[in-house]
């Protein structure tokens, strides 16, 4: 956060010098406090308040019925160095959001950016289509149909008709297959939220700056992409950056529901459903938060990177 | 003059010379006034007939800022909070707005058919080039992968409806059909059998999804909205600050934070109460951002006026931000909504009597094989909900959308 930063370093430094006047102005500006009291008083409790818990329980043993107990780094030292499991849920978890952020993005920026040349009606459809898989959030249990073990399966019985294979494959069951089909799984509904600001952003770019590149000489779409379209969409490429960040780190439902839980030999273990079982099934809550507190830093520190990289796109 | 078909707006006029008037748009059949408060006569009026030009700004929300010039290059600028809807009655009664522009072609054509002679039609390209720099190849190669790729996309939502159409015997067929033979809707009145035997009247989850589900949409709508009304529109110490955070807040969703939740809301003893799933739904981060986002699209000019008229903040509010940001409260509401609709909160809710539908459902798609087509009913029935709101408030939703960037 750019702005807020450099919000908080100038709040400082008038803090420093004229304690008198930030009150002035706050005094003068009470109604807003007012108005943001009920958001931010339920916003404290139940996201900051959560985060700070998270970092503190993080440091200790703390099992709900004992009270917690104050333990230093040892969950931490735990996790990275004798928790194997934990090791494959980062690896996956790893695996997952490299491949499904990125492309995930990607490909939502170029479906919007293809949809945007469609005529209105056929937009529409286009739009319903490719945002269906992520706000219907359970559809994805129809994946358990197309990749079922025996050969009622779609993916077996359309392979045994090809004789590709010669027996059914448990897709959801064997090690082998599962991160790929999470993977598969999670694409089709990458397209969500962040898609979806994509798809108005470029409804809302000025045609005129089209007409001044067609003049300019921009020769083909990939300049224009690149030298209009890009730079006037960077506030929502953030956004679906964050979104898109958001969606690759939390992966749970879908392993979940699709490979078991616990999965075979842990295979499909990511990270949030690791927190989910010593959180929610072993009541370790110590541990627990001491996931969470790494996977907010992992997010945080993607985010930064990535609102840097944007800075330099398109100019 | 004063007919009753009369459109009005309250809003500001601005002239040329840079004075400013308060007051209202009384737009009627012919002509059309301006009234500043507090006179009987109007500051300006014209009749349609003397228009040179009207253009008009987009603002957000129904307000807008129309700029008319008049035949004797008069120029007035409005700025109405209903200015869309004046602009639009205003524009339909505009008689001698430029008709269509004649080409030489148009002409030759007309002179031509008099003549009776054969015309030659222009031939139509098949994909229509709005883009003077695309090749075509460019954009047939990318329209094939479009339908490719929704296929492959639609291809699953396809098969989830048509199973849950399929009898129980096709559902078992090998080798398995994509779309059912002999379609039935068995599957969905067997859903209602085995409902109405479940422990807890059906209707009860029904319910409690419905209350979850109105309560925390309403209350996050109007919180939501307070605090984005402020954060937009007002500069105060920590504001900025408070926005920031917010905005990373964004990232970490349900699961995460599930644990510390769990643990607050046992001291704040509203576990196993519907509170427990209604107030983190309040302080949602997303209904915030896109809310505030939309809210700085609005004219300042219009709270300053209201302002200068001794309207409260709490008037303000009320009256002139809340009805022109009507499309991101639809955003926000379907946003609360999906949120909610599929809230299964097994972790924050025991009693069987408070759980949610959507809770139910799954513990019927937990029974089995012999369910298997009951499966498929429910899974059609949860996500037609979300997508069936969608399509129908497409277009507000992406109008909020438009504004919903993170700016650095």
């Amino acid at each position: 956060m750019q702005t807020s930063q450099s919000f908080a370093s100038r709040f400082l430094t008038m803090k420093r010098n004229n304690i008198k006047h930030g009150w002035k102005l706050a005094k003068q500006n009470r109604t807003c406090y007012l108005f943001l009291a009920p958001y931010a008083i339920l916003f404290f409790t139940f996201s900051i308040l959560p985060i700070a818990t998270s970092i503190f329980y993080g440091f200790t043993y703390y099992n709900i019925l004992e009270p917690a107990r104050f333990i230093g780094l040892e969950n931490y030292v735990n996790l990275i160095l004798q928790d194997e499991v934990f090791l494959t849920a980062v690896k996956n978890t790893f695996v997952i959001a490299v491949i499904t952020g990125p492309l995930g993005y990607i490909l939502s920026f170029l479906f919007a950016w293809f949809i945007n040349e469609l005529p209105k009606w056929l937009r529409a459809v286009a739009v319903v289509v490719f945002y269906a898989p992520s706000i219907a959030t359970t559809a994805f249990t129809v994946f358990s149909i197309i990749f079922r073990g025996d050969a009622y399966g779609y993916l077996n019985s359309l392979l045994i008709e090809f004789s590709l294979i010669d027996a059914p494959k448990l897709w959801l069951l064997d090690p082998n297959y599962m991160v790929t089909i999470l993977i598969i799984v999670i694409l089709w509904m990458s397209m969500g939220t962040g898609f979806l600001s994509f798809v108005a952003g470029f409804q809302g770019i000025d045609k005129s700056m089209y007409e001044a590149g067609y003049v300019d000489g921009v020769r083909n779409r990939w300049q224009e992409l690149y030298h209009i379209t890009l730079p006037s969409m960077k506030p929502m490429l953030l956004f679906g950056a964050v979104m898109s960040i958001t969606a690759a780190f939390n992966v749970c439902d879908v392993p979940r529901a699709l490979c078991g839980y616990p999965s075979t030999d842990y295979a499909a273990r990511t990270i949030v459903t690791h927190l989910f079982d010593y959180g929610f099934s072993r009541f370790e809550m110590g541990y627990a938060s001491a996931i969470a507190t790494l996977l907010f830093l992992v997010m945080i520190v993607c985010k930064k990177a990535i609102s840097s990289l944007l800075e330099r796109v398109g100019t | 003059m004063s007919d009753n078909k009369a459109f009005k707006s309250s809003g500001t006029l601005q002239l040329a010379t840079g004075k400013k008037f308060r007051g209202e748009l009384v737009a009627g059949d012919t002509s059309a006034s301006f009234y500043a408060r507090s006179d009987a006569e109007p500051v300006v009026s014209f009749s349609y007939s003397e228009l040179k030009s009207m253009s008009r700004v987009r603002r957000g929300g129904t307000s807008c800022q129309a700029t008319i010039i008049l035949k004797d290059d008069k120029k007035y600028i409005f700025e109405l909070t209903r200015g869309l809807m004046v602009y639009d009655y205003m524009n339909n009664h505009w008689a001698e707005r430029p008709v269509e522009v004649k080409t030489r072609g148009d002409e030759l054509r007309r002179l031509a058919e008099l003549r009776g002679e054969r015309i030659q039609r222009p031939r139509h390209h098949l994909i229509r080039r709005r883009h003077p720099n695309r090749s075509i190849g460019g954009d047939i190669g990318i329209y094939l992968m479009l339908v490719i790729v929704a296929l492959l996309m639609a291809f699953p939502l396809v098969f989830a409806i048509s199973a849950s159409l399929k009898p129980l015997d096709e559902l078992f067929r090998f080798p398995p059909t994509v779309f059912p033979r002999h379609p039935t809707t068995d599957n969905y009145s067997d859903l209602l059998v085995t409902m109405g035997q479940s422990f807890v009247p059906f209707s009860r989850y029904l319910f409690n999804t419905f209350f979850i589900t109105f309560v925390g949409t309403a209350g996050h709508l109007l919180i939501a909205s307070m605090a984005a009304f402020v954060l937009a529109k007002y500069r105060f110490p920590g504001g900025r600050l408070f926005f920031g955070v917010v905005t990373t807040c964004l990232m970490f969703t349900g699961y995460v934070t599930g644990i510390p939740n769990y643990l607050i809301m046992s001291r704040l003893h509203i576990i196993d109460t519907y509170w427990a799933l209604i107030l983190p739904a309040f302080s949602a981060p997303i209904g915030l951002f896109m809310m505030k986002q939309f809210m700085e699209g609005l004219p300042t000019a219009l709270i300053e006026a209201a302002h200068i008229d001794g309207a409260g903040e709490m008037r303000i509010f009320w009256s002139i931000v809340m009805p022109n940001v009507k499309p991101a409260w639809l955003t926000v509401i379907i946003f609360s909504v999906q949120g909610l609709w599929n809230n299964s909160a097994s972790t924050v809710i025991y009693s069987e009597a408070k759980k949610t539908l959507s809770y139910a459902l799954q513990q019927i798609q937990a029974g089995g094989i012999a369910r298997t087509g009951q499966v498929a009913a429910v899974n059609v029935i949860m996500m037609a909900v979300p997508i069936l709101i969608f399509i129908f408030n497409q277009s507000r939703i992406l109008e909020t959308m438009a504004s919903s960037g993170i700016k650095d």
